[in-house]
């Protein structure tokens, strides 16, 4: 390593300078920081690549399996669940990546350099919020859409598979998109909310995938609300043909639901962003 | 220019910065000196705005620094080493946070190269070294060209090399008419780069000097001696208008009076002497004696102390 002990003087003169032609803080910079941030760590080639081979994968696994059985209808089970149900799995994927986009600022200490670059903090929020939508939105359709091909190929053969203009199935192509980048957004404010990676990733599994299985069993009314009104179950119908449960709210009032819910977690945390110290 | 007026911050019922006034002016290395848990920290990290004060304000250029059109293009902050996510090579962590103050590529690969790391620039910089990780943060500095710089505690860590490197650069940066607010808990690191000093103790400034004032007088030196009839030779010594100190194995200490002078006295009056010399007061001691407990400080009206306190 060269180790100069001076440094080449600086481009211009560093005394008080007019702030008129010079850059400014833009919406649109931050967006394209926060886009070069998310593609240039491993963690997020990582969480993407196991969202769609899980997700896929699984998919087809299960779909291989149980075709069968489905066709000769000994099961009783709803088929359009099956055409992405890797996606359950795959899931936590876009959860984590939510989580790390705010928790690996604090671990690493770099939300200093972020809030040193850019010290109003809602817009920082918005540009992370944004990022983490679109990467998800693309990435959720064309897993869902690729999970359900090959899903149905297997359904296909057994004479069970939808047609691919079916309403549904298309609903769920974009369905799946819309449900993953809500869930990476729900993690994101959970990351923001709490700071720390490991807590924020147990008590989003807690909280998406293992509470909403449980409190299914309070019994009457109140369980059966809390089942249709906890995140993951409320959004996870817009990502299946057919769910599994049919007392789950409908596709599109869930979605609402559900984004609704994230929104609120995300502005509490958004809030406590903007008043806490970095 | 950095205007502190009655800055505060506290955390529950501790008071961690107490109402501090302070400029840091441009084209000088002002050096923040104090002890670990003084506040240098806070404060600095209060003139980013990322901590909130309890009270008072901080201003960079005359504005706070959320008001900033585009920060980094005006103040350069090393803050701490470890403001990098490791997974991140070092030219991407750079381009990310250039992106954000629309500063060009270029100067990414230029600002590398002033640090030296042109040749592990494109690696992860969780295998950096404390040094290399401090170079990137100096880099991540320089980025925008600003013209206030801070460094909070730059040499911690560093080897010499590392170290003269960086003192070389703060003081090229004060030279080139930079704003350069420095802090460490080294009194003679201050000593070697620092033109004015800020010292700051339990969140209060004890000391707002030029390092040269602060040096000539802390570091002027006093004769030590020692004599089987001290109380007879004091007393000499306070007719020729000396101010005589004791220390605590009964010696005298003589301020403003050479050794010869001292010996003379003695001499003239046949007094027997086991020991004479001159001690040079360290600049070390007179930090420690500043920033010390402040009832202690204020106790001890025996010991040379800076203006502005």
């Amino acid at each position: 390593m060269t180790t100069p002990t001076t440094l080449s003087p600086p481009a211009a003169a560093p005394a008080p300078r007019a702030d008129v032609g010079r850059p400014r803080l833009t919406f649109g910079r931050l967006l394209d920081a926060e886009w070069t941030k998310i593609r240039t760590v491993r963690s997020t080639v990582w969480t993407l690549a196991s969202l769609f081979v899980l997700s896929v994968g699984l998919t087809a696994l299960i779909c291989w399996g149980v075709a069968g059985e489905l066709a000769d209808d000994t099961a009783g089970e709803p088929v359009g669940a099956f055409v992405t149900w890797g996606l359950m799995f795959g899931q936590i994927a876009a959860l984590v990546l939510g989580i790390l986009v705010a928790s690996a600022e604090y671990s690493s200490g770099m939300i200093r350099t972020t809030l040193a670059a850019a010290p109003r903090r809602w817009p920082v929020l918005a540009a992370k919020t944004t990022v983490l939508t679109a990467v998800l939105l693309v990435l959720g359709a064309i897993t869902s859409t690729v999970a359900i091909l090959a899903g149905n190929f297997f359904l296909d053969r057994e004479g069970i598979g939808f047609s691919l203009t079916d309403p549904d199935v298309l609903r769920t192509m974009v369905g799946g998109g819309l449900y993953l980048a809500v869930l990476g957004v729900f993690g994101l404010a959970l990351g923001l909310l709490m700071r720390h990676t490991a807590g924020a990733v147990t008590v989003g599994i807690a909280l998406i995938f293992i509470v909403g299985n449980l409190v299914g069993l309070i019994p009457g009314a109140t369980g059966e609300w809390l089942t249709k009104l906890m995140p993951g179950n409320a959004g996870t119908t817009l990502a299946t043909v057919e769910s599994f449960n049919p007392d789950l709210l409908g596709p599109w009032t869930g979605f609402g639901v559900f984004a609704g819910e994230t929104a609120l977690l995300l502005l509490v945390a958004g809030w406590l962003f903007s008043r806490r110290d970095a | 220019m950095i205007t502190a007026e009655r800055l505060t911050k506290r955390y529950g019922d501790k008071t961690a910065v107490d109402a501090i006034d302070f400029t840091v002016r441009p084209g000088a290395v002002t050096g923040f000196l104090g002890p670990n848990g003084a506040g240098k920290s806070t404060t600095m990290r209060m003139v980013m705005g990322l901590d909130h004060p309890s009270g008072g304000r901080v201003t960079v250029n005359g504005r706070a620094y959320r008001d900033l059109p585009a920060p980094l293009h005006e103040v350069g902050a090393l803050l701490e080493a470890k403001a990098i996510h490791g997974g991140r090579t070092a030219y991407n962590h750079l381009l990310w946070l250039a992106k954000t103050n629309g500063i060009p590529r270029r100067r990414v690969d230029e600002v590398i190269g002033m640090v030296g790391l042109d040749a592990v620039a494109r690696k992860r910089s969780g295998g950096f070294s404390l040094g290399m990780g401090q170079r990137l943060g100096i880099a991540a500095a320089l980025l925008g060209d600003p013209g206030v710089l801070l460094f909070d505690e730059p040499v911690n860590g560093l080897d010499p090399e590392g170290i003269r490197w960086i003192r070389n650069l703060i003081r090229s940066l004060a030279a080139e008419g930079r704003t350069v607010f420095v802090s460490s808990h080294l009194m003679s690191e201050m000593a070697l780069t620092a033109d004015h000093l800020l010292v700051i103790g339990r969140g209060a400034i004890l000391a707002d000097t030029d390092m040269s004032d602060f040096i000539a007088r802390n570091s002027a030196a006093h004769v030590r001696v020692r004599s089987p009839q001290g109380g007879v030779l004091a007393e000499a010594l306070r007719e020729r208008g000396w101010a005589i100190r004791r220390d605590d194995d009964g010696a005298l200490l003589v301020d403003g009076a050479t050794s010869e002078q001292v010996g003379d006295v003695a001499g003239s009056r046949g007094l027997y002497l086991h020991e004479l010399s001159v001690v040079n007061a360290s600049l070390e001691e007179a930090f420690m004696r500043l920033t010390a407990d402040s009832v202690e400080y204020h106790a001890r009206t025996d010991q040379p102390v800076p203006a502005g306190v």
